[in-house]
């Protein structure tokens, strides 16, 4: 099997040579070797699988929603794989999701209730824990009145435990004090759906990747975030010669891996997505039949603020306009005028826009964290779709802006079940029709349902500094590590005047300042269902005995209604609440719009995605190709506005709440790590991944690092107007910021970076900013 | 006079002038030829640590449709034999013509892409660092089996492979540094490779996606450990 593939001869015939020996060669191979070219030696020392029982669900890590088969031997957890039948990951996953259930065993693992008394947690019974939480937030609403409690829960919440907690809080108690951590990551990305669209979550599917001809990153690391979507990314790279082009302010994993890297400066996102649509219409690039056809001309109010102070408040004031006035006002945004701030060429401008602007080429734009955790992150959502309407290249195979998700089940619970202050499990609180549906569903009368949104996650922690809530149950959910500006809320959370019980599965800095601390189920220790970036949702079943008396989270909300008097509201059984609760859960979104899959479907399928009409998933939303809700005399139908047309908004360049300056000259940039999930609470407890990363740092542009004199693993104090955080220096290593800008993972509950962000957020969707504050840096 | 005088003056103003140019082009020609350079303000835009997965010589072998050549595989044990220890530079296992000295691309020649060399009997291993090309500032031949003096060397245990799983079915970790061999298919993909370590899937390239480093601190860190551990 020798074979002609050195390279000592290059001419014309090589290749073709090279593809007839490689083909002749695979096939004598794979007749050697089914199916695998391990060496036998490879699995010799490998550990027999014996009678493994593989068990099917989605992996407890982040938006992607790989599905993952866990073989359990003897009632025990002892390998994951990935799930072949899964269309999301197709049988691969990441290091984290290999690894995911070894943080089970951590031998810090939460297994009983514990309640804080004269300063000590005590090991307490979780009836008896749970006697506390529910008498305590009856007399607290007694006392103070039902505003002044508050649940904040999570985007790794299932969709049961979602339901169970609004059902609680708004239908039950009578109260809109319930948010989640996906505020911190999501908002925007919902603000930019509902303010384009009028319909919440992307268009398309993962099954863009198989067609597009390009892959245009904004602000968005996927080799490390989403890094089997980059898995699959790179295969049709390879394959098909797909480029992908990485718009970012850090050099990073992927952009190395990429076609080519486009780097600019903070917050400039915005003036140089104006750019591109200038480009389109200044070259004639529109395509004008669909913006005729299906879309709207906007604009809303400018100056809008950063929400830095406490009770901010804003509400847009749309104004439709035409299209030559948003011609006209894109005047401002010639690729030589957005040069000049945004540090991007005015050739690498031209050369985005050509890519958008060709329409032979099929592009899809990917983002997560970079435009949403910006403080005109509902603005920079809806640029992207402008520059996609524009062009008509949405909701196509291959075509279409994709707004990533980072936790789970964003989608599936924060979005769709709506554990948003403002939210009802179909609608808004503000809307009477919703609210009426929801108290019909939930059997309670309407007008228990509050029609006035209160706090958003960030001004639900400064009201518990303020001392205006009194109650705060958290669940699934880290705070003192993942919101900004934490040397704020870890004191007010402190504080007496608030009792705080938090579930968890392991202690965090946030069950620390807990009173009591409530133990929860992990993932495969309970059935449910999540939902992912692509509308899919997905179901598993329990698969192993969690130790002590650890409970699943939606079962401890129904415990604590129970005891408040609610237990009509919630007549469950424990067996089979999850079942219950979703079949409950999904007369909220019948109809060929949002339909979701039946219990049966999902059991035995790898998730199916909604809207789920007639037995079938829908892939492309809003293409009547694809999409049997759209009106069937047209080609597309954004049904989500009243008259079936997209918005393509006129939002200008804002710069960001704090810019660097003498006193703090760097950029502070955070995000997260390949090996950790968001605050590292898991999957530092996983031997693998803390080995691999131990701890956070502080990255350095090179020059930056060389002309202040530091070196690698050099101790450095970031501090800023906020806070300080003293971090090991990093250069050279993971990434790579721009000059003038400094890096540092968050994940690290021993190096609190988010002491040191700054709690600003996008007006309209309360998104905080964790990307861009001023800071300075100096050797510890 | 008048006339005289604009004469003169005229040839005043031309001579000022010419001593002005003179002056200025004898003060140029003084300074030294130099063309400043220019940086770009991102002067560096690779990451050492991180580019070197993906990166591929020109004529790289297209290691996803590589046949298995039996007859002519490396074992682990013969890739471990011409290290001094593990980790430690191999030796060059070959004559090397001492024309083909430093600086060059002689080696790279059989070393940049690898492939099948009749004179060896045996497949070129690839070199992960092509754009290092003073390889006998590490590499060196061996040119005799006898010793100046014996000595009593610490034996270093080289990872085994196929034993650095944490769970049966989980991705194996890196068991070794990768400094210098960021680019993991230049050992571990095409026939060049020992068969005990190279990949069934060389065709997914983002290699760290599903392998990280067990050793990123030179010594062993234990588990995580909480600053605060007032729980339990």
């Amino acid at each position: 099997m020798q074979t002609t593939l050195s390279n000592s001869v290059l001419n014309s015939r090589r290749s073709f040579l090279k593809k007839m020996a490689t083909a002749a060669a695979m096939t004598a191979a794979a007749t050697m070797f089914p199916g695998i070219m391990f060496a036998e030696e490879q699995e010799k020392n490998l550990p027999k699988g014996g009678n493994l029982d593989w068990k099917k669900g989605p992996c407890r890590f982040c938006g992607v929603g790989c599905g993952i088969l866990v073989g359990v031997e003897n009632g025990k957890a002892v390998a994951v794989k990935g799930d072949p039948n899964s269309s999301v990951n197709k049988g691969l996953l990441c290091v984290k999701g290999y690894h995911q259930t070894m943080c089970i065993q951590s031998s810090d693992r939460l297994t009983h209730a514990l309640v804080k008394k004269n300063g000590k947690y005590v090991k307490t019974p979780i009836n008896e824990a749970l006697d506390l939480v529910a008498s305590k937030m009856k007399s607290t609403i007694e006392e103070h009145g039902k505003d002044s409690v508050a649940m904040y829960t999570s985007g790794q919440s299932t969709i049961p435990e979602g339901y169970v907690a609004s059902k609680l809080m708004k239908g039950a108690i009578g109260t809109n004090n319930l948010d989640c951590n996906a505020r911190l990551c999501m908002a925007s990305a919902v603000a930019g759906f509902l303010t384009t669209f009028g319909a919440d979550e992307p268009m398309g599917c993962y099954e863009d990747i198989d067609y597009a001809d390009y892959f245009i990153t904004w602000g968005n690391n996927m080799a490390e975030m989403h890094p089997v979507l980059f898995s699959r990314m790179l295969e049709q790279k390879n394959r098909r010669g797909a480029k992908i082009i990485d718009f970012a302010t850090r050099t990073t994993r992927s952009s190395t891996a990429s076609d080519k890297s486009i780097l600019f400066e903070p917050q400039t996102d915005l003036a140089v997505a104006n750019a591109i649509c200038y480009e389109i219409i200044n070259n004639g690039w529109v395509n004008n039949s669909f913006v005729e056809k299906h879309c709207n001309f906007s604009k809303g109010l400018t100056n809008i603020g950063y929400g830095t102070e406490d009770k901010f408040s804003f509400t847009d004031k749309p104004e439709k306009i035409d299209f030559e006035s948003f011609k006209k006002f894109l005047e401002d945004y010639t690729p030589e005028k957005v040069a000049k701030y945004s540090r991007v060429s005015v050739k690498d401008i031209k050369y985005l826009a050509n890519i958008y602007g060709d329409p032979n080429k099929k592009v899809v734009s990917y983002w997560c964290m970079g435009m949403n955790q910006h403080t005109r992150g509902t603005w920079m959502n809806n640029l992207m779709y402008n520059i996609h309407l524009l062009t008509g290249k949405i909701s196509q195979p291959g075509n279409g802006p994709f707004s990533l998700t980072g936790q789970p089940s964003a989608c599936g619970t924060a979005r769709e079940v709506g554990t948003f202050t403002h939210k009802l499990p179909k609608g808004v609180v503000m809307n009477p029709a919703h609210r009426e549906l929801a108290a019909k569903i939930w059997k309670v009368p309407v007008e228990r349902i509050p029609s006035k949104p209160t706090y958003h996650a960030t001004e639900m922690f400064r009201a518990v500094d303020r001392g205006d809530i009194k109650f705060i149950w958290t669940q699934v959910v880290n705070p003192l590590v993942s919101l900004p500006k934490t040397s704020r809320f870890r004191p007010g959370m402190e504080k007496e005047s608030c009792f705080v019980v938090v579930s968890d599965v392991f202690p965090t800095p946030t069950s620390d300042v807990a009173d009591v601390i409530l133990p929860a189920s992990w993932h495969i220790e309970k059935s449910g269902l999540y939902g992912n970036s692509e509308r899919r949702t997905q179901h598993w079943d329990k698969m192993v005995e969690g130790p002590g008396e650890t409970t699943p989270d939606a079962w401890m909300t129904i415990e604590v209604a129970k005891r408040m008097g609610y237990g009509d509201l919630f007549p469950y059984s424990e067996d089979n609440h999850v079942e219950e609760i979703y079949n409950e859960y999904r007369q909220f979104h019948e109809g060929k719009k949002h339909g979701m899959a039946p219990l049966e479907v999902l059991k035995k399928e790898s998730g199916a995605i909604w809207p789920y009409v007639d037995g079938k998933s829908t892939q492309w939303r809003f293409n009547s190709k694809y999409d049997p809700a759209c009106k069937e005399d047209t080609d597309f139908d954004f049904y989500g506005k009243p008259d079936g047309k997209a918005v393509i908004w006129q939002r200008p360049y804002e710069p960001a709440a704090e810019s660097p300056d003498n006193e703090y000259p760097f950029w502070l940039n955070t995000g997260r790590v390949i090996e950790h999930w968001h605050t590292g609470s898991m999957t530092r407890r996983i031997p693998v991944l803390h080995k691999a990363m131990p701890h956070a740092y502080v990255e350095f542009h090179p020059e930056d690092a060389k002309a202040l004199g530091i070196r690698n693993g050099v101790n450095i104090k970031v501090s800023s107007r906020r806070g300080s955080c003293v971090l090991p220096a990093s250069i050279n290593e993971r990434g790579l910021p721009t000059k003038g800008q400094v890096f540092v993972p968050f994940f690290d509950e021993n190096m609190l970076i988010n002491d040191v962000t700054l709690d600003a957020f996008c007006p309209i969707s309360k998104e905080p900013d964790y990307k861009k504050c001023a800071v300075k840096v100096e050797k510890a | 006079m008048k006339k005289r005088l604009g004469i003169i003056s005229l040839f005043v103003i031309l001579f000022i002038a010419f001593i002005t140019i003179w002056n200025f082009s004898y003060q140029t020609g003084l300074e030294e030829a130099y063309i400043p350079l220019e940086y770009s303000s991102e002067s560096i835009s690779v990451i050492p640590s991180e580019s070197g997965v993906f990166k591929r010589s020109k004529f790289a072998l297209d290691y996803g449709n590589m046949p298995v050549d039996a007859n002519h595989e490396r074992s682990l044990n013969s890739y471990y034999d011409n290290r001094a220890y593990h980790g430690a530079p191999p030796s060059i296992p070959h004559v090397v013509n001492e024309a083909q000295n430093m600086g060059g691309k002689a080696c790279l020649k059989c070393h940049e892409n690898g492939g099948f060399v009749q004179k060896f009997n045996a497949y070129a291993p690839v070199s992960p660092h092509p754009e290092l090309v003073n390889c006998k500032q590490c590499h060196v031949e061996q040119n005799t089996q006898s010793l100046f003096k014996p000595g009593v060397y610490a034996a270093v245990n080289a990872p085994k492979a196929g034993i650095n799983k944490a769970l049966l079915s989980s991705p194996p970790v890196i068991p070794h540094q990768i400094q210098l061999h960021e680019n993991c298919l230049a050992c571990h993909a095409g026939p060049s490779a020992p068969k005990e370590i190279r990949v069934s899937h060389p065709e997914r390239v983002n290699c760290r996606q599903c392998h990280v480093l067990n050793n990123k601190e030179m010594t062993d860190i234990g588990t995580f450990k909480r600053a605060n551990n007032d729980v339990q």
